[in-house]
């Protein structure tokens, strides 16, 4: 506890303090870089992207390593890992443009063979006569420990450019995000902006090799966002909580695993990750798992309350106990059940958006449908004050109308 | 210029002029060899059966959909480079209204041509989009969810969108599908009131029945061009006959031919 403390704290040694720091730029970046790859719906090409690294890796293993007799050298595997990512990448691209599948075949098509060329290449990786083998597996799961300071600055740089560029685009990427073909009209070069897209997702998979490993960094760059969409409405916003927390996944992860020096630091984060979706899971006050439980019971009582207001207004007798329950505690209801003034005139206003409610829904029947429980919520929440209007002065002429007939 | 002497002098002074467009899918060309000028300051309309290339037209038009042969000018320039100057309303169903993204947030997309990628949002900024909002009849539904939004809605919000842009010609796909009718009004208020700015507006429109009340221009629309001028000169029986293929009954065409008479609009 008390190690884990010093490292919370940036206290436990030069290259710890680095691998940390540039584990949280990581998770800003994967953050960031997935929010937009999310709300553009692609969110499955990362796992292709990861998948697709593996060759690359292990081929820049054995052709280093054939150079110096050991092939770890982390610019080089990581240039490798770029290159195939960005081949498998053209092949999804390519099969899903030129065939009949769908981009999610062409992405387990491209992600499964890669991985297993991939595989073979490690095999035989065991069988050379070079050093570093073992290292390599670090790069499926993740492992910090034994970063040497260049490789956990290189992440670092690589990270804090990834950041800057996506604040630089952050407004193409949302345009495109949104509605691409406005987007064009806008003058906004949407293949090149999807393309900047996918590339800053490839470099955010390529550094976190080392960190998180290939098979989990791809929790990184979709975790953080669906996190952050429980919290946040707005897109700007949710991008930048989807960078903090990355950020405090990449922190509360590798800050474990440097105390534990036994477990995996990939895994570490990813969880750290999902204890944090969890926590908003349950808790987030708009679409967590408490509030909604929490709305429905506002709802029913809601509709208790609408209910005996109209059976107020009709003169008709109540008898469920909520409804009488609901109407006493607002004081529209007097202990013998006789209504108060005030409850005299919610009732008359309840009437009344009923009435307009019951226009709207007989004058535009398919917008009606559209609207979430219509009727319910205050008219003026959901119309236009125009649109009010137009209805109001049809009551009126089918009031005036009924009373002449 | 050689590029002036290529097209003719009311193309010159034309907001829009298309000149042998063809858009194809494959093999099967969507619009073929369509000319039309639109006149500056008029309401025009496209008008067609379902297929006949209205929406690829105007994507073309908008550089979305790559054209096959053809030249688009606006005033006479190549419509690449004048792109600022045409603002676009998409059709409702093209985007996700499921995203995280409220009232102010889309209409704020529009002004992205005054936007440097080092500058933030500022208050004239989102004045601006408050303003069209309000031309719109939406101010109250600023800082609404745009999942909240009903059909009517979602439409005056693009609609606002692209005000902000205060281009000189505005081009609207299908600005009345499924729309309420308080909604049907408040846009055609507003394109109305555009065009006594002296702006230009080229709408795709489905409903035959509207067309003599909104628009004073058209464009009758077959994959090919079938007529095109004044409603008056080119929204003729015959015309439609031939827009439509024999799909329009002869009663409905008597109907579409009387001439516009305000006391008989919209009646139920």
């Amino acid at each position: 506890m008390d190690t884990w403390w010093l490292a919370l704290t940036f206290r436990l040694g030069y290259n710890t303090s680095l691998v940390t720091l540039g584990t949280m730029l990581l998770g800003a970046g994967a953050g960031m870089i997935g929010t937009f790859i999310l709300l553009r719906k692609r969110s499955l090409v990362s796992d292709a992207i990861s998948h697709a690294t593996l060759p690359g890796l292990a081929l820049a293993f054995i052709l280093v390593g054939l150079i110096q007799g050991d092939g770890r050298w982390l610019p080089a595997l990581l240039a490798g890992a770029a290159g195939s990512a960005a081949f498998g990448l053209w092949a999804v691209q390519r099969i899903s443009e030129r065939t009949r599948l769908g981009e999610d075949a062409a992405i387990g098509a491209v992600l499964s063979t890669f991985f297993a060329f991939g595989v073979v290449l490690i095999t035989v990786i065991q069988s050379m006569a070079v050093t570093g083998q073992a290292g390599l597996t670090g790069y499926l799961v993740g492992a910090t420990a034994g970063m040497l300071a260049s490789e956990a600055q290189l992440i670092a740089l690589c990270a804090l450019a990834v950041l800057l560029a996506i604040l630089g685009l952050r407004r193409e990427f949302l345009m495109v995000c949104f509605d691409a073909d406005f987007a064009r009209t806008q003058g906004v070069p949407t293949g090149r902006i999807d393309l900047a897209m996918l590339a800053l997702l490839m470099v955010v998979v390529v550094i976190g090799l080392k960190v998180t490993g290939l098979i989990l960094i791809v929790a990184l760059t979709i975790i953080p966002p669906v996190t952050a969409r429980f919290w946040s409405d707005r897109p700007l916003r949710m991008v930048a909580l989807a960078a903090v927390l990355g950020t405090l996944a990449g922190y509360l992860g590798v800050t474990l695993s440097a105390v534990a020096e036994g477990l995996p630091t990939g895994p570490l984060i990813v969880l750290a990750a999902f204890a944090l979706f969890f926590v908003s899971f349950l808790f987030s006050p708009r679409r967590g798992v408490l509030a909604s439980l929490l709305a429905y019971q506002r709802f029913r009582r809601r509709v208790h309350l609408r209910q005996g207001l109209l059976a107020v207004a009709r003169d008709e007798p109540i008898f469920d106990d909520l409804t009488l329950k609901v109407l006493r505690r607002r004081g529209y209801l007097r202990r013998d059940g006789v209504p108060t003034l005030p409850g005299r005139a919610a009732a008359r206003d309840a009437e009344h958006e009923e009435r307009l409610w019951a226009l709207y829904r007989e004058r535009y029947p398919e917008d009606a449908l559209q609207q979430e429980h219509s009727g319910l919520t205050p008219i003026a929440h959901v119309l236009s004050p125009d649109a009010i209007m137009t209805l109001e002065a049809e009551l009126l002429g089918d009031a005036s109308a009924g009373s002449r007939a | 210029m050689t590029e002036s002497q290529r097209i003719s002098d009311e193309a010159m002074k034309s907001p829009l002029a298309i000149q042998g467009l063809t858009v194809s899918y494959g093999h099967r060309p969507v619009v073929h060899s369509v000319d039309f000028i639109t006149p500056p300051g008029s309401l025009s309309a496209i008008v067609g059966p379902n297929g006949a290339g209205k929406s690829t037209l105007l994507k073309a038009v908008l550089g979305i959909t790559r054209r096959l042969t053809g030249e688009v000018y606006i005033f006479g320039q190549p419509v690449e480079a004048m792109s600022r100057h045409v603002a676009y309303v998409p059709q409702r169903s093209s985007v996700d209204w499921d995203f995280p993204a409220t009232v102010i947030d889309v209409v704020v997309m529009g002004l992205f041509r005054d936007l440097r990628w080092w500058q933030l949002t500022r208050r004239h900024h989102r004045q601006r989009a408050l303003e069209s909002l309000s031309r719109v009849g939406m101010e109250a539904f600023a800082d609404r969810q745009i999942g909240q939004l009903s059909g009517g809605q979602q439409q005056r919000v693009f609609l606002a969108r692209a005000l902000t842009q205060q281009a000189a010609l505005t081009i609207l796909d299908e600005p009345f599908a499924g729309v309420d009718a308080a909604t049907e009004k408040a846009i055609v208020e507003v394109l109305k009131q555009l065009k006594r700015e002296g702006r230009t507006l080229l709408c795709v429109h489905h409903d035959l029945a509207t067309v003599r009340d909104y628009f004073d221009h058209v464009l009758l629309l077959n994959v090919r061009r079938i007529a095109a001028g004044p409603v008056d000169e080119a929204f003729t029986a015959r015309h439609l006959q031939a827009t439509y293929g024999g799909r329009l009954s002869p009663m409905q065409l008597t109907r579409l031919m009387e001439p516009a008479d305000p006391a008989n609009q919209r009646s139920e």
